[in-house]
């Protein structure tokens, strides 16, 4: 449906990203024509959002080159790339809530008349101009802060062509919208494409790239590995080649199938971002001792309430949490944790563990009370410094000294710290969210040997990844999310990447 | 380690330094040299018994309203509404003092002492609720607390409880048996000294060896973090503020009973205040806030001589605790990196 | 009876107001200006000392404007540019600013406390006749200083200019979203910088107001915290303008008040304790308000 691409409006040639010792961009190339929607797909950490920053001129690449119009370009400010017609809405929207839509439009470009009086008549021509292009009608005197989230994006993407962008640099622009929502940004996407405008839209979610995307490049671990047509490839195909093949389960001993109790039951869950969105629910799920139940599912689809939920930290509107028949659901962070629910945060740095502290602190944060650590109040010192050592030496944890912050440890042995704290509590279920992001290969076997003995010790654990081949390797059964809800279970015998790639996608299971 | 402990040093230092810089071009171009200045006023802080003596007096306050402070700094509350604590906390123990006629000393200091925390504690209830009920920023209602607790203490020392017969704005002098003891009669140096000393080593104490030390700090770093280990994070900063509440006005009850003898308007020039200085210069540490408050004590009484042997007035101590205090929040390191880059 | 009152209210209430809409623009701009009280203490001394020099009503009253701005630039510096916590900053002005104009009164002036130059020219009052006969009219209208009628005519100015204007609009955006600001190739620091020093200015026309505009000296006390009423004025109104003037109305009618009823058995310090009151009121009922708010959704 598009003119032959004989030409890049917007591209990569050999791209080379290293931060220290990682490889963010491995030598990508990809190249999108003008007036065409091109996707780029990939797991969290490919490097899309490295490239994206090369794109945008807030990066610069140690090999390589950025290609605009057939040419290599060195961008050396997102200022420079918003002149050669690049703009690129973000996750987190650059908008000033306290704002008018209409001011947001025009803020850094605004019309006025003779003593800086903005020209509001000229703006809300403008602004009424731009809406036309893109097909939408707006109300401009709205409070960006009143605005839903769709309306916001929307603004974004005005703005870009209010200052005259013809390269869109969409970054996973579907994850904040509901499924009309959705529809309606892929229309507006057309229209702008129809205009000659190029897009390049950057998702996870490989049903909207089908639907929307004229050619696609899939990343993976920081290189192109290819680009095709939607025509010429599948959902499946594309998410094998987004998640590579499955790798061996040499560490996976089935469980016994489960007894009749569950030793966390989940039962109509609603439950809110940090926002106050209904992200969760209502959702049933019933945690086995000596399982690990998998959730499957693409970012943002409730994964981060599901487990804020099941570690005492959620927003809960509806629903209950048992465990042991008991009611927690609206019992305190503390209570779900002396009941035996250990909870690995895939925030790190947020709430997973507290960076500028030491090592020592991480390990007794929240069981600083603990008569292994403290009497009357007072901390043992020794005996806390004794069970840190113990404890970090059994997860080999390569650390200076006890003091030092944790920050100054590699991603690999700060997830060890949160582990030894957890298990030093001797809990009974596992919360594991995105439990290996930032890890190195090694590390991740060695935090999956963790886990998995947690379970063959008779602990349940709630692994929570985006990592299908993790899901895929470690679960006992693997339950699909799909906004918000589950769409499935599979039990690990029956589990395929392609079967559970379709839950992921929000199909039922077949 | 040494060498890394000398680094830190010297950065807590240099605000100071910083300071002594601006007040030598204030002297300077106003007519003074700096340097003279600043070793007679070295020689009016340390120079001598009585003149140690007289230091460590102005430092007893700020002992207090620097740990009040950093108790709830360290805890990530901005509390800047110590000043009005000491003003209340000096106020209910001067009261009581000259009230509790005939009370031996064991009785009254004691009952005066607490009688001035818990007034101080019970100011700090308001602002903490409304923080961590309604999520009101304490800085603003702490800070606005300090004014009315100035102008109460004020009206209750010009109406109610006026000294007979007394045309100033004070209460009548407290008891003898009230006077906390002297410790270098005749210098003015009071018990209250070691009392400030030894809670201020008691929190270094409290700060590494306590379950709630540890909380408190931990949740200064990272609050959600704790409250993802479950810790009661709103408990827990109620109770700093109540207790930074508490300390200020213990540090009000001390400087009443120990060196005023009595509650006068204008209490306080800025303990309080000085406090927060203490305690950003101290970084929150003991030791730290112990040298920090000496060098605002002998700012103070030196200042409060040299005016007598030079003629160099009096305030140049308070330009230099201000600058401290700008100082002593920024960050200097920018400073030399625009330097560098400049270069 | 009346017309006295309202008379002195409204002279009370210019140097807070003067501040106060130096204060809200600033906050406006991303600072709550904790310093005022030294850019008022400032223009003070300032307005005095140039007012007894060149007997200049008009150079007084520059020459306050511009110290007030530089002690508000200085302030505004260390906070932006050295990321320093701007209250801290804020008490340490004016902590060191008091300091430093009493200490400049004993060395250069050799005076103590009061500084009372010969030749002050005061600010001149401007009658309206006709009108100045009108009961309350004219006690509100005739016979204010040239600082009352320009801190009232700034009200509607700065409301159009944040409203309506391209500065406004950059400060609003530099104040709430600096970030967002940056990455639209705005300047959010430098548009902060530039409150900053109108708020001192503003504050240093206050402190000139005092002096030269009410008593025609200087006095080290003569802003008597009225910088922290000011603040407490535009946290009243919530960065509106015209809120903003409400308070500052309501506060200098306080100031008014309790000075006529010295003497007649109502304290004059429990006024002076309700600016403050009445804006932790008024916080706590945003607070509950928010409350509300985030609890019917749930």
């Amino acid at each position: 449906m598009s003119a032959p691409a004989s030409r890049t409006r917007i591209g990569a040639r050999a791209i080379v990203r290293r931060f220290g010792p990682v490889i963010a961009n491995d030598g990508i190339d990809f190249a999108a024509a003008p007036g065409t929607i091109h996707a780029i797909v990939g797991g969290n950490g490919a490097g899309k959002s490295t490239l994206m920053r090369i794109l945008q001129g807030v990066d610069r690449p140690d090999d390589g080159s950025v290609i605009l119009d057939d040419r290599e370009v060195r961008l050396t400010a997102p200022a420079d790339a918003f002149a050669r017609g690049i703009g690129m809405v973000h996750q987190e929207f650059m908008l000033v809530d306290e704002l008018t839509l209409l001011e947001n439009l025009i803020l850094a470009r605004e019309p006025v008349h003779a003593g800086g009086v903005i020209d509001r008549r000229k703006a809300l021509a403008e602004a009424e101009r731009v809406a036309a292009m893109a097909g939408v009608t707006l109300d401009w005197q709205m409070r960006v802060a009143d605005a839903p989230v769709h309306i916001r994006q929307i603004l974004e993407i005005l703005r870009l062509l209010y200052r005259g962008a013809d390269v869109l640099i969409l970054d996973e622009p579907t994850a904040v919208l509901a499924p009309t929502q959705v529809r309606e940004l892929i229309g507006l996407m057309r229209r702008l494409k129809a205009e000659g405008r190029t897009i390049l839209f950057i998702s996870h979610k490989l049903d909207e790239v089908m639907n929307a995307a004229d050619s696609i490049t899939v990343i993976r671990r920081g290189r192109a590995i290819t680009t095709v047509l939607p025509g010429e490839t599948s959902k499946a195909k594309l998410s094998e080649m987004m998640v590579g093949e499955p790798v061996e389960l040499p560490l996976v001993h089935p469980a016994a199938p489960h007894a009749g109790v569950p030793v966390l039951a989940i039962d109509t869950l609603v439950a809110r971002d940090g926002r106050g969105l209904p992200r969760l629910g209502p959702i049933t799920l019933n945690l086995y001792p000596g399982e690990i139940v998998g959730i499957a599912g693409v970012a943002g689809n409730g994964q981060d309430e599901l487990a804020a939920a099941a570690a005492g930290l959620g927003e809960i509107d509806a629903g209950s949490i048992r465990m042991d028949g008991r009611d927690i659901t609206r019992a305190r962070t503390g209570s779900f944790r002396d009941l035996g629910i250990a909870y690995l945060s895939a925030d790190r740095a947020g709430d997973g563990l507290c960076l500028s502290a030491s090592i020592r602190d991480n390990f007794i944060a929240g069981s600083e009370h603990a008569p292994a650590f403290s009497k009357s109040g007072l901390l043992r010192l020794r005996a806390i410094h004794e069970g840190a050592r113990r404890a970090l030496d059994t997860l080999s944890v390569r650390y200076g000294a006890m003091g030092d912050p944790v920050k100054s440890l590699s991603g690999g042995n700060q997830q060890r710290v949160a582990i030894a704290r957890e298990f030093e509590r001797k809990p009974r279920i596992l919360i594991a969210a995105q439990p290996t992001r930032g890890v190195d290969i090694a590390g991740i076997a060695f935090i999956h040997r963790q886990i998995v003995a947690f379970r063959d010790a008779g602990g349940a654990v709630l692994l929570i990844s985006e990592e299908l081949d993790e899901i895929l390797s470690l679960s006992d059964r693997i339950v699909g999310l799909y906004g918000g809800r589950i769409t499935g279970e599979l039990d690990r015998s029956d589990a395929s990447v392609e079967r559970v790639g379709r839950l992921m996608l929000g199909e039922k299971a077949a | 380690m040494i060498r890394a402990a000398l680094a830190n040093l010297a950065a807590a230092a240099l605000p100071f330094v910083l300071a002594l810089a601006i007040g030598a071009i204030v002297l300077a171009v106003t007519g003074h040299d700096p340097l003279s200045v600043y070793a007679l006023m070295a020689s009016e802080a340390f120079g001598g018994t009585r003149r140690i003596a007289a230091t460590l007096t102005a430092t007893t306050p700020l002992l207090l309203t620097g740990l009040a402070t950093a108790i709830a700094f360290r805890a990530g509350v901005f509390n800047v509404g110590v000043e009005g604590c000491f003003y209340l906390g000096g106020l209910a123990a001067a009261t009581l003092g000259f009230w509790l006629v005939g009370w031996p000393a064991i009785a009254i200091i004691p009952v005066a002492l607490l009688a001035g925390a818990l007034i101080g504690g019970a100011w700090m209830v308001a602002p903490a609720t409304l923080k961590v009920r309604l999520g009101v920023d304490e800085v603003v209602t702490t800070l606005m607390l300090n004014f009315i607790a100035v102008n109460l203490t004020s009206w209750l020392v010009n109406g109610p409880l006026l000294a007979r017969g007394s045309a100033n704005s004070a209460t009548p002098a407290i008891e003898k048996t009230a006077e906390l003891p002297r410790l270098l009669p005749p210098s003015t140096l009071h018990l209250g000294f070691i009392i400030s000393l030894a809670l201020v080593i008691l929190y270094g104490f409290w700060d590494r060896f306590t379950v709630t030390g540890f909380r408190s700090r931990l949740v200064g770093l990272n609050a959600r973090f704790c409250r993802a280990v479950g810790i009661d994070v709103p408990s827990l900063l109620f109770r700093m503020m109540i207790l930074s509440g508490l300390i200020g006005g213990l540090a009000g009850a001390i400087h009443a009973l120990g060196l005023v003898h009595r509650f006068v308007a204008g209490f306080s020039p800025g303990y309080g205040f000085t406090g927060i200085a203490v305690a950003l210069l101290g970084r929150n540490s003991a030791l730290g806030m112990i040298l920090a408050a000496l060098v605002f004590g002998a700012l103070a009484s030196s200042g409060a001589t040299i005016q007598l042997f030079s003629d160099v007035p009096i305030e140049i101590v308070e330009v230099l605790q201000g600058t401290v205090m700008i100082f002593a929040v920024a960050k200097l390191g920018l400073l030399l990196r625009d330097r560098r880059g400049l270069a | 009876m009346i017309d006295p009152l309202i008379h002195a209210a409204l002279l009370m209430t210019t140097p807070i107001l003067l501040a106060a809409i130096g204060g809200l623009v600033n906050r406006v701009g991303g600072i709550v200006n904790i310093g005022l009280e030294s850019m008022m203490l400032t223009g003070a001394l300032v307005a005095v000392i140039v007012s007894a020099d060149t007997g200049s009503v008009v150079l007084a009253l520059l020459a306050a404007l511009v110290a007030g701005g530089i002690v508000g630039l200085l302030m505004s510096l260390v906070v932006t540019r050295l990321a320093a916590n701007e209250i801290i900053v804020g008490l340490g002005f004016s902590v060191a600013v008091a300091g430093l104009v009493r200490f400049l009164l004993k060395s250069v002036y050799g005076v103590s406390g009061t500084f009372n130059p010969p030749g002050v020219v005061m600010l001149p009052r401007i009658d309206i006749p006709v009108i100045a006969d009108v009961p309350i009219l004219g006690a509100i209208l005739s016979g204010q200083d040239p600082l009352t009628w320009f801190a009232w005519a700034m009200v509607p100015v700065t409301a159009f200019v944040l409203a309506r204007t391209r500065l406004g609009l950059r400060l609003r955006a530099a104040g709430s979203a600096e970030m967002t600001a940056r990455a639209l190739g705005l300047d959010p620091l430098a548009s902060r910088d530039a409150s900053t020093v109108f708020a001192g200015a503003m504050s240093g026309l206050a402190g000139a107001h005092l002096s030269i505009g009410v008593v025609g000296l200087f006095n080290e006390g003569i802003t008597g915290g009225r910088g922290f009423i000011a603040l407490a004025a535009f946290y009243f109104g919530r960065n509106r303008p015209w809120r903003t003037a409400l308070g500052a109305l309501l506060f200098g009618f306080f100031e008014a008040l309790q000075i006529r009823l010295q003497g007649r058995g109502v304290p004059a310090e429990l006024v002076q304790m309700l600016p403050y009151l009445i804006v932790i009121l008024v916080l706590t009922g945003l607070g509950l308000a928010n409350r509300r708010r985030s609890g019917s959704s749930s």
